[in-house]
């Protein structure tokens, strides 16, 4: 190794590091079609129906039946549209959803081929800022989509998107900043180190909360899809879209909701640890990460069936007047507490 | 590989800084400049200021061009016709370029280039982490922080005071009041009255026997020029 990669601990091969990134792709990309299924089974149920059961066995290929009917379909455009930018915001989109996975821990350091591999992308000295920024270049993705459709559903979505993001990224940013002091530090990994005594959601439950509901205004989900609200503007940003430039906005808001869960159960709830002193082998790390996700999964499905969408000035003042004000509440809390205790 | 991205980025920071005044419609000029902000954050992880970068992304690219993207693409879109400038702001504008041109290269000029055949400074761990900015920013550099944050305060009281007046115009009421402002200022720099073109005058109220009713007030302060 040379001297200027030990400084800054670039340790791994640079096919390691190449070989994380294709599986870490590969697998988030997988859980995607079980997640639609899911989604689709679980809204059927909640509604007193038993939703697709058609395609497979008990409906379980119905995702795969959805992308060859998707990938097939012409590709079209409005007269009004501006060309490039109508296919590049999909591509924005998608890119800064993938992006986002780069930093997640999904273990600890495993000793693989005989090299040391952290079982993540990246581990960042600015952690979460990371995952802002790309959220910051995701909005581009939705206004661009929407105003390059050149229709009036699509660019009245992406104004709402436009709002939206911007009110809810500050509290979610502000309610993270509670647990980043407790920790003492940015780095995901280390962050989940700090919680061998106490999960993060004990402590920091308002700031826990606070990111919930934030999380659910920044992936767009009921029931503060008004981006999409499709009983007033049809589809929102992506009204014009079809084939498989919708799907991969789909595809997007659904590695999103991946990103926000895979947050949460790394900052909130211990990451790859279990409680009760429970320390099983490294290779189970990632199956316990994926597992504390897919409890937040099935929660953001539930909300969708139970919570009807707010009205557009009941979601701005929710966000500014209650959202803010706790959250920053909650980071002076924090900030006092440290200071007392320390 | 460090060079190869080092003129990837730097070739889109300045595509984007050109793109920004040569394009004509300002929502390209707009996403110009994105892609301009996007490449300096680039730049900036290559130096290793990875907190630096992501603030960039985020205050600018998220924040601040959001704003812009948002009010352009309400209201912009237009081809903005360069015909309607006097002679006398082109040659203004003409001059000021060439000032700051001359400002710029000097400090380029003094000390920038003086670096070039250097090893440059060396890396030490932990040098721009967040953990580092955010102790010279609450030690060292706390005077100039606390001012930065004051006046963006200033700047945001003010747009919320302006945004609140949905009507535009202060009631006659209002106009008749004085407050310390009035002294303070000089005229023409203060309310929504005399931003729509009429003078700050004070009437007596529509129900007090007077004739004026604020509608006319305002028709009559019609600026002479």
């Amino acid at each position: 190794m040379s001297p200027q990669l030990a400084v800054v601990q670039y340790y791994e091969p640079w096919w390691i590091q190449i070989l994380k990134a294709v599986v870490i792709f590969a697998i988030i990309l997988q859980l995607q079609p079980i997640l639609i299924v899911g989604e689709r089974k679980l809204l059927g149920r909640f509604q007193g129906r038993y939703g697709p059961n058609r395609v497979g066995p008990y409906g379980l290929a119905t995702p795969l039946a959805d992308i060859i009917k998707l990938a097939t379909k012409e590709q079209f455009r409005p007269d009004t549209s501006i060309g490039w930018m109508f296919a590049l915001a999909p591509v924005i989109s998608v890119l800064t959803a993938v992006g986002a996975l780069a930093i997640i821990p999904f273990g600890d350091t495993q000793d693989i081929f005989g090299t040391d591999v952290g079982l993540y992308g990246l581990d960042v000295s600015i952690g979460p800022l990371f995952v802002f920024a790309m959220g910051a270049v995701a909005f581009y993705g939705i206004m661009l989509g929407g105003f390059s459709s050149g229709s009036k559903y699509s660019f009245l979505g992406s104004m709402r998107a436009a709002a939206q993001l911007i009110s809810y990224e500050v509290s979610q940013g502000l309610a993270l900043v509670g647990v980043v002091m407790t920790a003492q530090t940015l780095s995901l990994t280390e962050i989940v180190h700090a919680q061998q005594g106490m999960w993060y959601f004990i402590p920091q439950f308002l700031g826990f909360l606070i990111f919930l509901v934030a999380s659910f205004a920044e992936t767009n989900r009921a029931p503060f899809d008004l981006v999409e609200a499709d009983a007033e503007i049809v589809g929102g940003y992506f009204t014009e879209y079809g084939g498989t430039r919708f799907t991969s906005y789909l595809f997007a808001e659904y590695i999103n909701m991946c990103v926000v869960s895979l947050i949460m159960v790394t900052v909130f709830f211990g990451g790859w640890l279990l409680p009760f002193g429970i320390n099983p082998p490294g290779w189970v790390d990632p199956f316990i990460v994926l597992g504390k996700t897919s409890f937040f999964l099935i929660f953001f499905i539930w909300i969708r069936a139970t919570l009807p969408r707010l009205r557009y000035d009941q979601l701005m003042s929710f966000g500014w007047k209650i959202l803010l004000p706790l959250a920053t509440l909650n980071t002076l809390v924090t900030a006092i507490i440290l200071v007392v205790t320390d | 590989m460090a060079e190869v991205l080092f003129f990837l980025t730097a070739i889109g920071a300045i595509t984007g800084a050109v793109g920004v005044i040569a394009l004509r419609n300002p929502f390209y000029s707009v996403l110009a400049l994105v892609a301009h902000l996007i490449s300096l954050a680039l730049l900036f992880l290559l130096l290793r200021a990875e907190f630096v970068a992501a603030a960039q992304v985020i205050v600018y690219a998220g924040a601040v061009m959001v704003l812009y993207v948002f009010v352009v693409s309400y209201v912009g879109g237009t081809q903005e016709s360069g015909h309607r400038l006097t002679k006398g702001f082109k040659l203004a504008s003409v001059a000021f370029g060439a000032a700051l041109f001359a400002v710029l290269a000097i400090a380029i000029l003094g000390s920038g280039l003086q670096a070039l055949d250097t090893e440059g400074a060396p890396y030490q761990a932990g040098f721009g982490s967040p953990r580092e900015i955010g102790k010279l920013l609450l030690t060292d550099f706390l005077l100039p922080f606390e001012v930065a944050s004051f006046l963006l305060h200033i700047a945001a009281v003010g747009a919320v005071t302006l945004a609140r007046r949905r009507g535009g115009l202060e009631t006659q009421g209002e106009l008749n009041a004085y407050t310390a402002l009035d002294f303070a200022r000089p005229a023409i720099t203060g309310t929504m009255a005399e931003a729509v073109g009429g003078r700050h005058q004070r009437m007596p109220e529509p129900g007090a026997g007077a004739d004026a009713s604020p509608a006319a007030a305002i028709v009559d302060s019609e600026p002479s020029a």
